[in-house]
This record gives structure tokens, sequence and C-alpha cells, in this order.
């Protein structure tokens, strides 16, 4: 009886109408319906941030968030950033701080959502933000000045 | 991947109705989800219904009324701990909101759900594949205690990072269920058995969190070993007497099922009076005795905040 759900969200933008089972994840949702496959499947229990999108502006992680829980909110991934995080993919790649790239997604919507909130976040914040998400190759060194340096762009803007 | 075993779900708009599906065997109230999804992804229960707070309108918003702030159970940490009269009135509950998990977990898991959390143990909160190659423990389907095999009981630990700056605050938990509502103090929700770990029905929904607002000096510590994601190794919240002749307090946690209460005539001697009131278990990332000791620093600098505090607006 209830255990699918019609679900309305707005992913990057576009209006998603679709019967799913009520135990979908987001992540599943994202990745296996709408092969948005950006957002990773790291730890799937809620421990690395691979998963970390945006919900209605705020950072969610998707692997343990059920997509029937968004009902009506706005979800925002990877592939639905472009311009206008462009500051933060570019400091990324300038400080070379991503190798294997798996938790690089993750970092983007993360500092996104930090900086919106916190234009001039500093270094306190920054840690703080990225204290949710795991990185198995960079060492964080690079991370960290890649996400100075987008919060210095970010404000001078 | 970890699927998830199937479920009905159903998001109902007033919390009696809520309690009404909750009074069935196998349903759960889903609140943020973060400790309800991992655990359900670990099978360590298999919900037949999930019951959403998602709609539920008296479960949300900070509201102050008489001298009491009132927090809906389905705010989120990240909203309690910006709230103004949090951050004014109330410091140590919005540290302890903030040292939970992650800055996004904190954006999703609610005040309720941690009020709620189930009680935790290296044997236990682990994947489905990995306790069934240990064998299975007391807490679920097993016979045997891994901690204490010669034991009789449970001892997963409290380990929800708001309780005990809440409970010295002296907050109170309503709850709504079909025979109505009662009010509980936080420090009356727990029992000493990390099976069966609180004091109120499975069908009772936590509505709203209500703190006095008293200006009680409070102080919350948590250690852990990194200083994100980690739960406690430790956690502690000590309260500075509120009229001369009253004692000091301290709650240490994350050490049992039940938070631990200790009052000393002296600040000195809360330290002291909490290192010998504590038994923690080793965990694999910490010995029994290093957790020990560290309760006797913890409350010790606990203390020394809130004196330093004194002197500074005295
Ligand atoms: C990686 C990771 C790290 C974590 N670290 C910490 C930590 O350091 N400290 C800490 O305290 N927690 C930690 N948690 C656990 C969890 O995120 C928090 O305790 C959170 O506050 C739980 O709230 P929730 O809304 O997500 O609860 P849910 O997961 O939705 O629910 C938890 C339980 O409470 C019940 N429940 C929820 N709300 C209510 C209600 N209103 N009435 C009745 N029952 C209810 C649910 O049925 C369920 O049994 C961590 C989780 C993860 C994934
Ligand atoms: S303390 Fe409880 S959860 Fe841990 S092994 Fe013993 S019975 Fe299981
Ligand atoms: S995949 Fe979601 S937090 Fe690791
Ligand atoms: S670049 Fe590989 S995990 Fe971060």
């Amino acid at each position: 009886m209830s255990d699918e759900v019609v679900l309305t969200v707005q992913v990057n933008g576009e209006r998603v109408r679709r019967l799913i089972p009520a135990s979908r994840t987001l992540l599943d949702l994202l990745r296996e319906d709408l092969r948005l496959t950006g957002s990773k499947h790291g730890c799937d229990v809620g421990d690395c941030g691979a998963c970390t999108v945006r919900v209605d502006g705020l950072p969610r992680l998707a692997c343990i968030t059920l997509a029937a829980e968004v009902q009506g909110a706005s979800v925002q991934t990877i592939e639905g950033c472009g311009s206008k995080e462009a500051y933060i993919v570019d400091a990324l790649d300038k400080h070379v701080a991503s190798q294997c790239g798996y938790c690089t997604p993750g970092i983007v919507l993360c500092l996104a959502s930090l900086f919106d909130d916190q234009a001039d976040a500093d270094e306190a914040a920054i840690r703080e933000a990225l204290g949710s998400n795991i990185c198995r190759c960079t060492g964080y060194t690079k991370i960290l000045a890649a996400a100075r340096e987008a919060a210095a762009s970010r404000s001078s803007a | 991947m970890l699927p998830l075993a199937h479920f009905e779900y159903l998001a109902p708009t007033e919390a009696v109705e809520a309690s009404r599906l909750l009074a069935s065997p196998d349903a759960r109230l889903v609140a943020g989800g973060t400790d309800l999804l991992v655990s359900m992804k670990h099978r360590l229960f298999e919900p037949r219904l999930l019951v959403s707070a998602r709609r539920i309108a008296e479960m949300q918003g900070i509201v102050p009324a008489a001298g009491w702030l009132s927090i809906g159970a389905s705010c989120t940490l990240r909203d309690v701990s910006r709230h103004g009269i949090v951050q004014q009135r109330l410091p140590a509950l919005a540290a302890a909101c903030r040292t939970v998990a992650t800055p996004t977990i904190q954006a999703m898991a609610t005040l309720g759900g941690n009020l709620m959390l189930d009680t935790r143990c290296m044997y236990y909160n682990q994947p489905a594949g990995w306790r069934a190659s240990l064998g299975y423990c007391l807490k679920r389907e097993g016979s045997v205690c891994h901690v204490a095999p010669k034991g009789r009981g449970c001892y997963a630990t409290q380990a929800a990072d708001t309780v005990p700056a809440l409970w010295l605050l002296g907050a109170e938990a309503e709850f709504v269920s079909v025979s109505g509502t009662r009010r509980i103090r936080v420090s009356d929700l727990y029992r000493e058995d990390g099976m069966n770990w609180l004091t109120v029905r499975p069908d009772e929904v936590l509505t709203r969190i209500h703190v006095p607002l008293e200006d009680r000096s409070v102080a919350h510590r948590k250690l852990r070993t990194r200083q994100a994601i980690d739960y406690a190794q430790v956690l502690v919240a000590v309260a500075a007497p509120a009229q001369r002749g009253e004692p000091w307090s301290a709650v240490v946690s994350s050490v049992a099922p039940r938070p631990i209460l200790v009052e000393s005539e002296t600040a000195e001697g809360l330290a002291e009076l909490s290192f010998r009131g504590s038994q923690p278990l080793s965990t694999h990332l910490a010995s029994a005795p290093w957790r020990k000791k560290m309760v006797r620093v913890e409350v010790a600098r606990a203390v020394d905040a809130l004196l330093r505090s004194h002197a500074g607006s005295g």
C-alpha cells in the first residue's frame, strides 16, 4: 500500500516526478534512476561525505537520506554546478587538490554551501566545514589551500 | 552498497497520529535519519513501517515562552546552535550541538533524534556481516555480551552529545501519544540498561524540548580522537552552583548506558569524584584506564572554564 511514494523534486533546476520505492535513498535516486553519477558512493553510512549534495541550499549526505524525505525540495548535485561555483572548482584545479577525484564533488558542494552562507569564512570555519569530507589521496593541505583561495576570491568579488 | 530492506512509509501531519502508527510493532519514527538509516543499513533493525516527522508542525520552531525556550524536536542541530537566544543564554547547548559528528550532519540531524539516540557499542554498531562473523550479541539475536561475557546485561553507552548539557540546564522533554501529553526531565529519560535505555514507550513521540532560561553557568566538553565525525570517548557537562550552598555538579556520559550525575561541595572535589564514579570500558580507539583518567581531566577543564568566565564577568 504505502511502500511506494510519488516523489516530486527539483534536481539541478529540473522538475522530476517519479514513483519510487519508499526505501530508495536520495543517492540511489540520483545515481541509478537519474544517472547523475557525480555524487559518489563512498562509505554508504554517513562517514565520508563523498555523497554530499545540497538540499534547499544546505549540505546533505545523500547516502543516509531517504528520497521520500526531500519531497518538494530543490536538490543540487555536482552536475548542477556551473559558473556560480566555478571559483571553487578553479581553485581546486589550480592547487591540484583532486587526485583520484572521488571526494571532489562532495567537497565542492560542501564549500559552496559554506561560502554562500559565510562569504568571509575564515580558516577555522573552512576547517570545521571540511571536517565533513574525507579525502584519502591529497592529505588535505592542497584542499585547504584551494578553499582559502576560493574564500579570498569570493570575498573580493 | 548497503541496500535498505523494504518498508512502508507514511508522513502524518500530527504527532498523535504518528503515535498511533508507532504503536504497531516494527514501526519507527524517522527524523533526520542520520542514525536510523545507518542502523537500518547495518540491519540492526528492519522496521516494516517508517513514520516521518517531516510534516508535523508541532515539532518545529524555536519559541521563547515565560522563562523557557521551547525547541521543536525536529529542529536541526545547526538551527539550534545558530539561534540567537541559544547562543546568548544557553551557550553550552550551542556548543554541544556543534560537536556532533560534522557540520553536514548537524544540518540534517535533529535535537529530538539526538535525545532519542540508540545506545552504542563497538560490537553492535557494525555491518551485518561483521556481526555475523563474530557471533551476535545480547542486544540483538545473540546470547552473550562480547564486552562482559560473564555479565548478564548490555553496557552499550549513551553517546548523544547534547544530553549532559540539557540535563544540567534542567531541560524537560515533551512527549505526545494516544494516551496524552507528558513532560519528563531529561535527567529522568535514561535507564541503566543498554538494551532498554529509555523510560518512555516506543509509541511516545518527542515533540518539544523545553529549556529554562535561568542563566545557569554550564560548560560542555567532548573528548574524541578526531575533531570531526567521531563520537565521544568522554562527554561531560559541569554546572556551577546557582546559589550559595548548592553543590557543583557534573554529568559524565558516553561511559555507560545512563549518564552519571556527580555532585561536590567544592569545585576542586568535582573532578576526583567524577573519576571515582565512572567505569568506562575499553573501545577500539582508547583503553578503559585512559578514558577513566580523562574523565577527571575533562571535568577539571570544564570547572576551570566556568571559574574563568566567572572571574571575567564579575
Ligand atoms: C558519521 C556519524 C557520526 C555521528 N557522530 C555523532 C556524535 O558525535 N554525537 C552524537 O550525539 N551523535 C552522532 N551521530 C548520530 C546522529 O547523527 C545524531 O545523534 C543525531 O542527532 C540523531 O538525530 P536524527 O534526527 O538524525 O535522528 P534519527 O536517525 O532520525 O533517529 C534516531 C532515533 O531516534 C528516534 N527518534 C528521532 N526523533 C524522535 C522523536 N522526535 N520522538 C521519538 N523518537 C525519535 C528514531 O526513531 C530513531 O530510533 C553520528 C552519526 C553519523 C552518521
Ligand atoms: S554491551 Fe550490549 S551491544 Fe555491546 S556486546 Fe554487550 S550486549 Fe552487545
Ligand atoms: S557515501 Fe555518504 S557519507 Fe560516505
Ligand atoms: S582525491 Fe582521492 S579521495 Fe580525495
